[in-house]
């Protein structure tokens, strides 16, 4: 009981901070708006395009589809994490010490403090969700099973995809070379998630690809359940994949993290 | 029972040497080129409870290596380590818990936020019950002149101002050992004075331990009565500043301009060379022994002296004399 009091202290406090720092970015927030716009046009006439001879591309309907990429383009932040150059940074500017200082867990905090991003992030999306409804024909579920089915899944998904990306910003501790390495990540992780098309779509041998690495965990699976895609009767099978993602790569990374510690001379002083 | 443990510790830093241009980059890569730097030497020491330790050395000397790895975010290459009974890198959060550290170069502030926000978020990390937190508050409101300054984000304040600010950030959560890196760097004299007094007095009032470490002798003199002196990774003193004092602290050096080139002279009795160029010449004098109008007085005799000053002697100038066997002798 101590023990759960004292995580929401501190925990809390580092979650109670993040909205503080956010707003610092009000008017990159109003710019991504207009890009994401403009991205549900082009989606929207894309895929109307696409299925203008009418039937189905790999099983699934027009509504299907234009469900599933207009929300998981709303579900991009996950993609698009800065984790490494927040590591990038620490080690170059050596204010790791501080941070390593701090009376808690380092991942631990990065963790919190990621998820009140991801969530003002998607807070921030809301409107576009309604033009979503509104304008572009996207159908949210009803029911508040696929909902909570899709929250749960997203943040495992969150979750795959923060300790995924923890080990590899582990490579900043190796090399400075942070911006090319996240370019590659960024370009790997959007294509093999489902961000831009389903899974279904794709060519089997790409299929197979993206089943065998983390990506998809974080975006297409809950996506799909929220899209109608998949059937949240798939709930339980889906969040054990995930779990067993989560908890093979959460291991992982406390390993490479406490590895690549060791190596850190803290710059400067 | 000392309260940190230092046994034969050491630090080796290995860096890769780099050709300059693209393909130096691109052999380092593959073919890296490894460079050790002996930081810290096996260096061994203690100390106790409540004891105001001032660590000092020349740029480079291995200071803030030191602290590093006391404070347990550097991982030793040799030797051991222990601060209230953990091994601080072993154990570095609930050691974080119990110490309190000043980086003079970096901040622990958030640079947009207004000060009040920073130590608020040290209050819920740190579980300070808020009884004590506001009385901490009022206290340093006080002692560090900060009432006026909680509003006011980090950015907008001054140097002296954000040293101040560190320092209660540092202390509010009631450390027993704290280590500050440099805390009066680029300070003026009055800033100084009042850090130095904030010092004293939490050591005085909590007990608390504290490692300095400074470039300034005035930061020493008024602060510690003990003093580590660290040079090239090893130490070379560790003793009471009163002894270093004792024999330091009788010389001075007189530095003397000539109009013209110095030609042939008597050295004054009690005084040595310690530099001589063409038209300058530096001399050390033992102060019980001979006194500057002496030693000026039989210059300007036998010279025609345009410029002189007075300077008691420096840190570097102290090492130098360590090593000549000076505090043996
Ligand atoms: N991160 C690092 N990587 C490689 N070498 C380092 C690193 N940090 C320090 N050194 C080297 O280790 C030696 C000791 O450095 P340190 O920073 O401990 O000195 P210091 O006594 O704090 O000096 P100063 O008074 O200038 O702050 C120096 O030779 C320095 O060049
Ligand atoms: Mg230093």
């Amino acid at each position: 009981m101590n023990r759960l009091r004292h995580l929401f202290n501190v925990y809390g406090a580092v979650l109670a901070a993040v909205p503080k720092f956010y707003t610092a970015y009000r008017a990159w927030v109003w710019m991504e708006f207009v890009v994401q716009i403009l991205a549900m046009v082009v989606l929207y006439f894309f895929w109307q395009a696409v299925y203008a001879s009418g039937g189905a591309l790999g099983g699934l309907t027009f509504q299907q589809t234009i469900n599933y990429v207009m929300l998981a383009q709303m579900l991009m932040p996950l993609v698009e994490n800065r984790l490494i150059f927040n590591f990038g940074w620490m080690l170059r500017e050596g204010q790791i010490a501080i941070d390593l200082l701090r009376p808690m867990d380092f991942q631990a905090r990065l963790y919190v403090d990621a998820v009140g991003n991801l969530f003002l992030n998607l807070l921030v999306k809301a409107p576009l969700l309604i033009m979503a409804v509104v304008f572009f024909q996207v159908q949210l579920p009803r029911d508040v099973t696929t909902w909570l089915v899709f929250i749960v899944a997203l943040a495992l998904g969150h979750a795959v995809m923060f300790f995924f990306d923890w080990i590899f910003s582990c490579l900043a501790f190796y090399s400075t070379e942070t911006w090319g390495l996240s370019v590659v990540r960024v370009a790997v992780v959007t294509f093999f998630s489902g961000a831009i098309v389903p899974l279904q779509m794709m060519p089997h041998w790409l299929q197979t690809t993206a089943n065998l690495l983390p990506f998809a965990q974080s975006v297409y699976v809950p996506v799909s359940f929220l899209s109608g895609v998949t059937p949240s009767s798939a709930a339980a099978q889906a969040w054990l994949i995930q779990l067993a993602w989560l908890i093979g790569l959460g291991v992982i990374s406390r390993l490479v993290f406490r590895r690549s510690l060791r190596k850190i001379t803290v710059q400067g002083g | 029972m000392s309260i940190i443990h230092v046994q034969d510790l050491s630090k080796v830093y290995r860096i890769v040497e780099k050709d300059p241009g693209l393909a130096g980059s691109f052999k380092a890569l593959f073919r890296p080129r490894y460079k050790d730097i002996l930081a810290v030497d096996r260096i061994s020491f203690t100390i106790e409870p409540g004891e105001l330790v001032g660590y000092i050395g020349v740029n480079g000397a291995g200071k803030s290596t030191t602290i590093k790895m006391l404070t347990g975010i550097l991982l030793p290459s040799g030797g051991a380590v222990r601060v209230l009974e953990r091994d601080p890198y072993q154990q570095r959060v609930p050691n974080a818990r119990d110490i309190g550290v000043v980086f003079g170069q970096r901040s622990q502030l958030w640079w947009d936020l207004p000060l009040i926000e920073s130590l608020n978020f040290i209050q819920r990390i740190y579980e300070i019950p808020p009884a004590s937190f506001k009385r901490r508050l009022d206290e340093f409101a006080e002692t560090l002149e900060l009432k006026a300054l909680f509003g006011t984000p980090i950015r907008n304040l001054s140097l002296g101002q954000k040293m101040r600010a560190e320092l209660a950030a540092t202390l509010i959560h009631d450390p027993q050992v704290v280590y500050l890196d440099e805390p009066t760097i680029g300070l003026d004299l009055l800033v100084k004075e009042r850090i130095r007094e904030f010092i004293k007095a939490q050591n005085r009032q909590r007990n608390v331990t504290v490692i300095l470490t400074t470039h300034d002798l005035g930061d020493i003199e008024e602060i510690c009565q003990r003093v580590i002196m660290i040079d090239a990774g090893r130490i070379i003193y560790d003793g009471p500043l009163s002894l270093i004092k004792a024999r330091f602290g009788k010389f001075r050096e007189i530095t003397l301009e000539t109009a013209s080139p110095i030609g042939l002279f008597a050295l004054p009795t009690g005084a040595e060379i310690v530099q001589q160029a063409d038209q300058r010449l530096t001399l050390r004098f033992d102060r019980t022994v001979t006194t500057a109008s002496q030693v000026a007085a039989a210059i300007m005799n036998q010279l025609e002296v345009a410029d002189f000053s007075l300077a008691e002697p420096d840190l570097a100038s102290i090492v130098k004399q360590i090593y000549s066997g000076a505090l043996h002798a």
